[in-house]
């Protein structure tokens, strides 16, 4: 069963195309990322053009992002507030990220500036989710507590201004460091075609110290805005989003991150960052060979849209 | 619960699978009723039907608008050689007619793809029979022309990046060389170069180092000349630059066809198809003909609601989105309690 893309101009597999949604949904709905650090990579392997493939995942990742947050709502585990303040940020960094995105692909360095940020970011944050997992794992066979907040814990980050209660995640803390993140989150969103889950869920962790069941339900609200705005400025901008595969994406994805939730629900916490890790490590190794590694084609061809 | 899940993707897969190409007839078939004189999909003519019979009845005025045209030839190319001057003046010269079987080729949801068949006669024809070897058939068919930029990697401090580029202008998007014989057996490189048959002859412009290009200098001739053969490697290797030395045969004195496979990953837009014919490394006579891909029902909506109106395409693919995402956390919500 083939369906054609209107946008990418191509006749698709509709199975390997739900199937491609449903695993990454079912990811997502794990992990609580967007899945759009997988997907675009999928697609782009799958034969997508990487400017549609870019330009079409985050829609994905709107959906996937919608059922996750949710059910994660329903179990009280999102943080409004929170988020509020992390997708404002995250929104205003999509807009410049955009904009960023066609300078970089004029200058035709597009791919390796996307593939060089992938493997800083997934080797920095996978490498320290990885430690820190095992740690915790370590310490909770050997009896103590898993529980990652210390109370009484002070940092830089509270000398800084405009202090906020954030009553659901236990925060009494600036709104500069989580806007500030969110930002950042949704600069490089823009730019590598996912919602920013994988930095967003470590960084709330590790950098605000938000309750690990806060975490999850919070990323999720505020990707589905960044991912919302990176579509609908891509699809202006660019013209390449394609209704037809974000449909059949979304479709997989949805089912997938229902049966990823309830999956990750019987998982403890550190177990799933050790997961996560493993994943985020994994990818990087990927796109970090195929930088070093000699391609089997030096030359490469692209339409120009004038 | 697990019941309700599965009523849910077997709904939206019949959404997505079954409605539509469903969808996509009952929008045909409203615009073929909106407007009668542009019918989306002209019905291809018998290949019995000879084409002189087609040429004595005027064509209807609107039905046919890219009707093909018998190109002049220039005079030098069209002198006979020495020994045919006799009988040359006694015979009528030799001309080529051609059509493809479908003019416009409708894009669809269910698109994977197409074939074309090219068929035409030789006028005046000497030949015997199909299997004497006196004429050769050229036909070329060339995809609306795109600017291309070519990228070439180098290692570049333990890393393979794009370090060197070139662009070129009006190349065409698909471009499909079928003939009766190889190409260098029925005319000289020199005629080919002059009629722009072959894919080191397609034409294509370098475009200078222009803003467009960033910090890459201007590239000397011997490597423009690199970079364009691996520009149609490229593209041969995806299936859009394509030949076959054998791919056109004749039926008889003066019929002959060629079965040509459009690719489901073709530029969507215009084709020209020209028809040469040989004779003696000569050529006698073209014929061109217009080919029309395009997007009908759904993708066409979908298309041009996308080029059109972009901000509100991409308003109502997160509308989508978010509808999708609500209906599955619903439905799920509701099978859990």
């Amino acid at each position: 069963m083939n369906l054609y893309l209107p946008i990418a101009e191509m006749s698709v597999s509709v199975l390997l195309m739900l199937g491609m949604g449903a695993s990454v949904g079912f990811l997502s709905g794990m992990f609580g990322i967007g899945g759009g650090f997988l997907l675009t990579p999928l697609l782009i392997f799958s034969g997508i053009p990487p400017a549609v493939a870019v330009g079409t995942a985050p829609a994905q990742v709107v959906a996937s992002s919608v059922a996750g947050a949710l059910a994660q709502w329903r179990r009280g585990n999102v943080d409004l507030k929170l988020g509020g303040v992390l997708l404002s940020g995250g929104v205003l960094g999509a807009i410049v990220g955009v904009h960023l995105v066609s300078l970089l692909r004029r200058w035709g360095q597009f791919e390796v500036s996307v593939s060089l940020m992938f493997v800083t970011l997934l080797g920095v944050v996978g490498t320290l989710m990885l430690v820190e997992s095992v740690r915790t794992l370590r310490k909770t066979q050997a009896g103590g507590s898993g529980s990652l907040r210390r109370s009484g814990q002070h940092n830089w980050s509270h000398g800084l201004p405009f202090k906020m209660r954030f009553n659901r995640s236990k925060l009494y803390i600036s709104v500069l460091p989580p806007f500030m993140l969110g930002a950042f989150v949704g600069l490089l969103a823009a730019i590598m075609g996912v919602g920013g889950g994988f930095l967003i869920v470590p960084a709330m962790i590790y950098l605000l110290h938000v309750p690990t069941n806060v975490v999850v339900g919070t990323s999720q609200f505020q990707i589905i805005f960044v991912t919302a705005t990176t579509t609908v400025l891509n699809a202006a901008s660019n013209q390449s989003v394609d209704v037809v595969l974000a449909a059949l994406l979304m479709l997989g994805g949805v089912i997938g991150a229902e049966i990823g939730a309830q999956a990750g629900g019987k998982l403890r916490a550190e177990q799933l960052r050790f997961l996560l890790a493993l994943m985020v490590l994994a990818v990087c190794a990927r796109v970090g060979w195929d930088l070093v590694n000699k391609p089997d084609d030096l030359f490469s061809i692209e339409t120009v849209v004038s | 619960m697990r019941r309700d899940w599965g009523f849910v993707v077997a709904m939206l897969v019949a959404v997505a699978t079954c409605v539509l190409p469903a969808l996509d007839g009952l929008l045909t078939a409203a615009e073929a009723q909106a407007s009668p004189q542009t019918p989306p999909q002209v019905s291809p003519p018998t290949p019995q039907q000879p084409p002189a019979a087609r040429k004595r009845n005027p064509p209807p005025p609107s039905s046919e608008p890219r009707r093909g045209r018998q190109v002049p030839v220039p005079p030098a190319a069209q002198a006979p050689a020495k020994g045919d001057e006799v009988r040359a003046l006694e015979l009528p010269p030799e001309t080529v007619q051609a059509d493809v079987s479908t003019r416009n080729v409708a894009v669809t949801s269910s698109f994977t793809g197409t074939e074309i068949v090219v068929f035409g006669a030789v006028d005046n024809s000497r030949q015997p029979g199909a299997d004497a070897v006196l004429y050769d058939i050229v036909v070329v068919i060339e995809g609306t022309p795109n600017r291309i930029a070519v990228r070439k990697k180098s290692q570049l401090g333990g890393i393979w990046m794009n370090t060197r580029n070139a662009s070129f202008d009006g190349v065409p998007s698909y471009y499909a060389i079928w003939s009766t014989r190889p190409l260098d057996e029925i005319a000289s490189e020199a005629t080919m170069i002059g009629y722009e048959i072959g894919f080191d002859h397609v034409r294509m412009t370098p475009v200078g180092g222009t803003e467009a290009q960033g910090s890459s200098s201007r590239l000397p001739a011997a490597d423009a000349g690199e970079f364009r053969t691996a520009m149609v490697r490229l593209k041969n290797k995806q299936g859009l630059y394509v030949k076959n030395d054998f791919g056109v045969s004749f039926i008889g004195r003066s019929l002959f066809r060629a079965n040509i496979a459009l690719p489901a990953n073709v530029t969507v837009g215009p084709f020209e198809t020209r028809v040469y014919l040989f004779r003696n490394e000569k050529l006698l006579s073209q014929y061109d003909v217009r080919l029309t891909l395009e997007r009908e029902g759904v993708e066409r909506y979908v298309h041009n609601f996308a080029i059109n109106w972009p901000l509100l395409y991409g308003l109502a693919t997160v509308l989508l989105a978010v509808g999708m995402g609500l209906a599955a956390a619903v439905a799920n919500g509701r099978s859990v309690r």
